[in-house]
């Protein structure tokens, strides 16, 4: 069991190691933007959207939701990773006092984040300029933080595959499928639907519709456009994607805990 | 009243280790027993392959071993890491750094994560960096970047050290000072376990040498003690077209001749020195270039490494620079 002191250690080598990661994000001016630039991107989409069709500002907070997690934390945790695990930065990181658990979490922590100051500056944005308040902030947060967890864990799981940052661009499309799914779910027919409910994409795109503007989440029936849930329906109908969202962040924890490499493949 | 020896520092016993399984895999460490005597500087020497670094990630915590077992004051590197690393300070052999740090920043960030840690400053100073804080990594030598590797390992005041290769690539002046920094460790009574491929560094720091050889350890000892049943040399050259006559005889020592050079490995070097000098005054015979030197630890290796355990066949011996 671990002391207070050791705790408090710990805290702070995660903090040193996440400030330098930080340093180095924003000394790279391409991370820079891809990081914070490109998931702004869809705030545009956001204003220019009828912000009262529940609809239409669904679609422009999804959109924004999936670039946070795409690029500030798996293209960054991943890009990373490989680069760093390739120069030995962290073989050589690994033999101080820095458990394992903790330069993980140091590593994915600034992008993590920037994925959460960006999805409330989207979220507060959209409010002042006509977006209804969330039903349920409270499913909204729950896909943001597991979405991260998760989306984090796989950007390790392909780091494991990945043989250097050039091979990423290919590596990555997996992840990227199955993200991108749940954003065009909606627009498949209704039995292709169902199948896709079981993404984690799809569960993401499910609590947002459900948590913040109270639609239905995404099944194998037709889409109702009507905002009908309240508070408490918001969360007997959100069941299916919490439980996909948790079942997908655990197999996610679990493949990057059983593949991590450290150093390059000899 | 009685006297305990103290536990070693490092204990190493019938480690092995091993790459891959099956006929495609190749054991880099069979079968290795060592124990490094607390407040010691103890050099692991050995060819290129000869399973040092292999032996040293085992110790370091950094790859766990095939077969045996591994003590780091008394503690298993794996299991008990965290404990032992508070302890401990590793410097790999290669290692990396993020190019956009500075030297401050760089340590300023590995000292947030040391416990008992020395300061930026204080590191700086010992690897004689202090000049190069505010430089990013990536416009540092290969040198410079080495003695940052260093400076964040002794960033922990660390009761053993391990250290694989700590002065490849730095410049005779930058060596000598890490030597200095190696024996004030000593003085500290801080154990040192370092690799090195520099025989030199061995012979002026070491307490205790262990060579490695094809994963086997070969000699361990004192450089006195592994150099005591060494033979001496004694080499002169005579050219060949002026007729050598018959040696005289010398008990016990091996003779050689490669060309114009003669070598002999002599167990007694006063009494074959003086049965030679009198052989070539009875012939007004002129030893040109004649040496005799005590046996060195370079000359062990080298008979080591060329898998020579008998004396016939030391016609040349390459310098230390042709091994490196």
């Amino acid at each position: 069991m671990s002391s207070p002191t050791h705790r408090q250690a710990s805290v702070r080598r995660v903090v040193a190691l996440a400030r330098a990661n930080a340093l180095l994000m924003a000394r790279n001016r391409l991370t820079l933007v891809y990081a914070v630039v490109v998931p702004l991107l869809p705030l545009g989409l956001l204003l220019a959207q009828d912000l009262s069709d529940p609809a239409a500002g669904a679609g422009a907070l999804i959109t924004s939701l999936v670039l946070v997690l795409l690029f500030p934390v798996y293209y960054n945790l991943l890009s990373v990773v490989v680069t760093r695990r390739d120069e030995l930065v962290l073989k050589r990181l690994r033999t101080g006092e820095t458990r394992d658990v903790e330069l993980v979490v140091a590593l994915a922590l600034p992008g993590a984040v920037l994925a959460v100051l960006i999805s409330l500056l989207t979220a507060g944005i959209g409010i002042a300029f006509g977006l209804p308040l969330p039903v349920n902030a409270l499913l909204f947060l729950v896909a943001v933080v597991a979405g991260i967890v998760m989306i984090a864990a796989l950007a390790l799981w392909t780091a494991a595959w990945t043989r250097n940052a050039e091979a990423a661009q290919l590596t990555s499309g997996p992840v990227l499928f199955l993200m991108i799914l749940g954003q065009t779910a909606v627009a498949y027919p209704d039995p292709v639907r169902e199948f896709f409910t079981w993404t984690p994409g799809t569960a993401i795109v499910s609590l947002v519709r459900t948590g913040w503007f109270g639609l239905e989440p995404v099944t194998g029936d037709a889409l109702s456009q009507e905002a009908t849930l309240g508070f408490a329906s918001s969360w007997a109908q959100a069941g299916q994607p919490l439980l996909v969202l948790g079942a997908w962040t655990a197999v996610a924890l679990w493949l990057a805990a059983r593949s991590m490499r450290w150093e390059p493949r000899t | 009243m009685t006297t305990t020896t103290p536990p070693p520092a490092v204990r190493i016993e019938g480690l092995r280790r091993r790459y891959g399984s099956g006929s495609s895999g190749f054991e880099a460490v069979r079968g290795v027993d060592l124990d490094v005597t607390a407040g010691t500087i103890t050099a692991l020497l050995g060819t290129n392959g000869a399973g040092k670094t292999s032996t040293l990630e085992v110790v370091e915590g950094l790859a766990p071993a095939t077969e045996g077992r591994v003590e780091v004051l008394g503690l298993d590197p794996v299991a008990d890491r965290g404990a032992v690393r508070r302890r401990t300070a590793v410097l790999l052999q290669t290692s990396g750094f993020s190019g956009d740090l500075t030297v401050r920043e760089t340590l300023a960030m590995w000292n947030a994560t040391v416990t008992e840690a020395r300061t930026v400053d204080e590191v700086m100073d010992l690897v004689g960096m202090r000049d190069r804080a505010d430089v990013a990594v990536r416009a540092l030598s290969g040198g410079e970047r080495r003695r940052l590797d260093l400076a964040c390992t002794l960033t922990t005041r660390a009761e053993v050290v391990l250290l694989d290769e700590p002065t490849t690539g730095l410049d005779p002046e930058s060596r000598r000072q890490v030597w200095r920094v190696l024996e004030d460790l000593r003085a500290d009574g801080v154990t040192v376990l370092l690799c090195t491929h520099y025989l030199e560094e061995a012979e002026v720091l070491a307490d205790h040498v262990a060579i490695l050889h094809e994963g086997r350890l070969v000699r361990v000892g004192t450089v006195a003690e592994i150099t005591a049943d060494a033979p001496s040399t004694i080499r002169f050259r005579h050219p060949e077209d002026a007729g050598l006559p018959d040696l005289p005889v010398l008990p016990g020592a091996g003779v050689t001749r490669h060309e114009e050079t003669v070598t002999v490995l002599s167990d007694d070097v006063q009494r074959d020195l003086g049965t030679l000098l009198a052989w070539a005054d009875e012939h007004a015979l002129r030893l040109h270039r004649l040496e005799a030197r005590a046996a060195s630890l370079e000359s062990v290796f080298l008979d080591i490494a060329a898998d020579r355990t008998d004396r016939t066949t030391t016609d040349q011996h390459p310098t230390t620079e042709e091994t490196r």
